[in-house]
């Protein structure tokens, strides 16, 4: 890990010392105990400040988009003969890297845009598993070593295995490694078990459906609606969300049940074949909703209706941009003859 | 107890999102032809079922709708080429998410009735309509307030 990390650093001086790139979107780090935030390099001098560790949680590829999608808009008030390109690295991991494709593939910004600085991975630490490690304590001081995390909390020291406090989607990841990347730094062997992807969701499926509902109906009603899970989307990236347009007004914003189902529903559809699972939705949920559940849901009907994985091919567009002739048709209604 | 949920005087209420070129003149023709069916479906004619917002399905429902229904053209007869193809997967997807989540499946139904089809389409919605008039009135994603 220190060995890409010192790598990382390198590569990115390098590339903002022969301004290759304005700036390097990166993990620094953050400023509590087992944390690493999300930061922008502009200057070689300032390089040392990048991170690369399994607390380096969300996704960059957002950050890649409101920067050049910025850019872009403010372009548009030069003189075309004053325009100038932006370029921006972006330290990429399996799930940053696949998101990156994604807005590729979907024309947010062009290839000569973005220098990717890929990354290994071996999974993140998930907030929520360390917050129980310590008990619901503050975290006072905390430290990684050997694969064993450390916490001291006002009463007293706990440890856990690394493996044990990973996210859930971490755990399960096919992509340990950037699936496009300009700068590839160091390897590491695929940690993750990830032929036990879907069991999650269909031990789900094989609940009855009224537990199902019991279930979604709890989760939704835990959301405050406060659209982190939006923001920190990078498959998210609409200027105005459906979730805030008025005309037309897709969704109430009362306090009914029913409004936050239909904005959780439809935030989710609107991720079938987009999602990279990165888990930085859940990572940031305030109230800890279970979004994940009904996410890999749509990526695993993306994947056997359709035969598409998110971001995985810069030239296979989305599934549901695209369709195929012998597509399946058993949901399709068919009365009873003379009925 | 309102209205609406006592057994005896419900009546399922329908919302049958249909294009322009197949489906509605399959209820047209239906209605020249004078073949009856239930009259509890509100039709809704759209261009083209590859122009229907899958959250107008969910908004249906969620405004008291018991079943939603999108008929379009027949895969391969579509008066865009392709707009009903591309429809297909959206609503695959729809339709098996709603499933997941615990919705009943008979809430949302798709299918396909051409222009010459009157028979067929009359048939469809009686079939919709004991479909949804068995699961009675949709208790799930609907406004309370």
């Amino acid at each position: 890990m220190e060995n890409v990390e010192k790598k990382l650093r390198e590569e990115a001086k390098g590339l903002l010392a022969e301004k290759k790139v304005d700036v390097v979107v990166g993990y620094e780090k953050g400023t509590l105990p087992l944390t690493a935030t999300p930061c922008f390099i502009t200057t070689p001098e300032e390089a040392d400040r990048l991170v690369w560790n399994p607390f380096c949680v969300l996704n960059l590829a957002k950050f890649v988009h409101d920067l050049l999608d910025q850019h872009h808009e403010a372009q548009k008030r030069v003189k075309p003969e004053a325009r100038r390109k932006k370029v921006v690295g972006v330290v990429a991991r399996g799930c940053t890297s696949r998101s990156l494709v994604i807005q590729l593939q979907e024309k947010q910004y062009g290839k000569d845009e973005i220098v990717i600085l890929g990354v290994p991975c071996g999974g993140y630490l998930d907030g929520k598993k360390l917050a129980a490690l310590a008990g619901g304590e503050e975290v006072r001081e905390g430290a990684l070593s050997e694969g064993k995390i450390v916490v001291k909390t006002v009463s007293g020291e706990r440890q856990a295995a690394l493996k044990d406090l990973l996210a859930d989607n971490c755990l399960v990841c096919h992509f340990n490694q950037p699936v496009i990347a300009d700068i590839q730094t160091g390897e590491v062997a695929p940690v993750a078990e990830a032929e036990k992807e879907y069991d999650p969701v269909t031990a789900f499926e094989n609940l009855p459906p009224e537990a199902r509902w019991a279930y979604f109906e709890k989760e939704m009603a835990k959301c405050i609606r406060c659209t982190a899970c939006r923001n920190v989307c990078p498959s998210c990236y609409c200027r105005i969300c459906f979730a805030e347009q008025s005309q037309p007004r897709w969704v109430d914003i009362g306090a009914d049940a029913s409004d936050t189902q239909l904005f959780q529903l439809m935030r989710m559809y609107h991720m079938v074949g987009r999602c990279v699972d990165c888990g930085s939705c859940t990572a940031v949920c305030p109230m800890g909703v279970d979004l994940r559940k009904f996410l890999k849901k749509l990526d695993k009907d993306a994947f056997e209706m359709f035969g598409h994985r998110a971001g995985v091919s810069l030239e296979e567009p989305a599934p549901l941009g695209a369709y195929r002739e012998t597509d399946g048709e058993e949901f399709i209604f068919e009365p009873k003859a003379g009925g | 107890m309102t209205d609406k949920e006592s057994a005896k005087e419900w009546e399922p209420k329908i919302v049958a999102i249909v294009c322009n070129w197949c489906t509605y003149a399959g209820a047209d023709l239906a209605g020249i032809s004078r073949i009856q069916y239930p009259p509890n479906v509100r039709i809704i004619r759209v261009p083209c079922t590859g122009r229907i917002n899958p959250f107008y399905i969910l908004r249906a429902l969620q405004e008291g709708a018991d079943g939603v229904l999108v008929s379009g053209c027949h895969p391969g007869e579509c008066h865009y080429i392709t707009g009903n193809l591309t429809a297909r997967r959206k609503f695959a997807a729809l339709k098996s998410f709603l499933g997941y989540i615990g919705l009943e499946g008979d809430r949302t139904l798709f299918t396909w009735v051409s222009a010459s089809e009157g028979d067929r389409f009359a048939q469809v919605i009686r079939g919709v309509t004991d479909a949804v008039r068995a699961l009675g009135p949709a208790r799930k994603l609907v406004k309370r307030m």
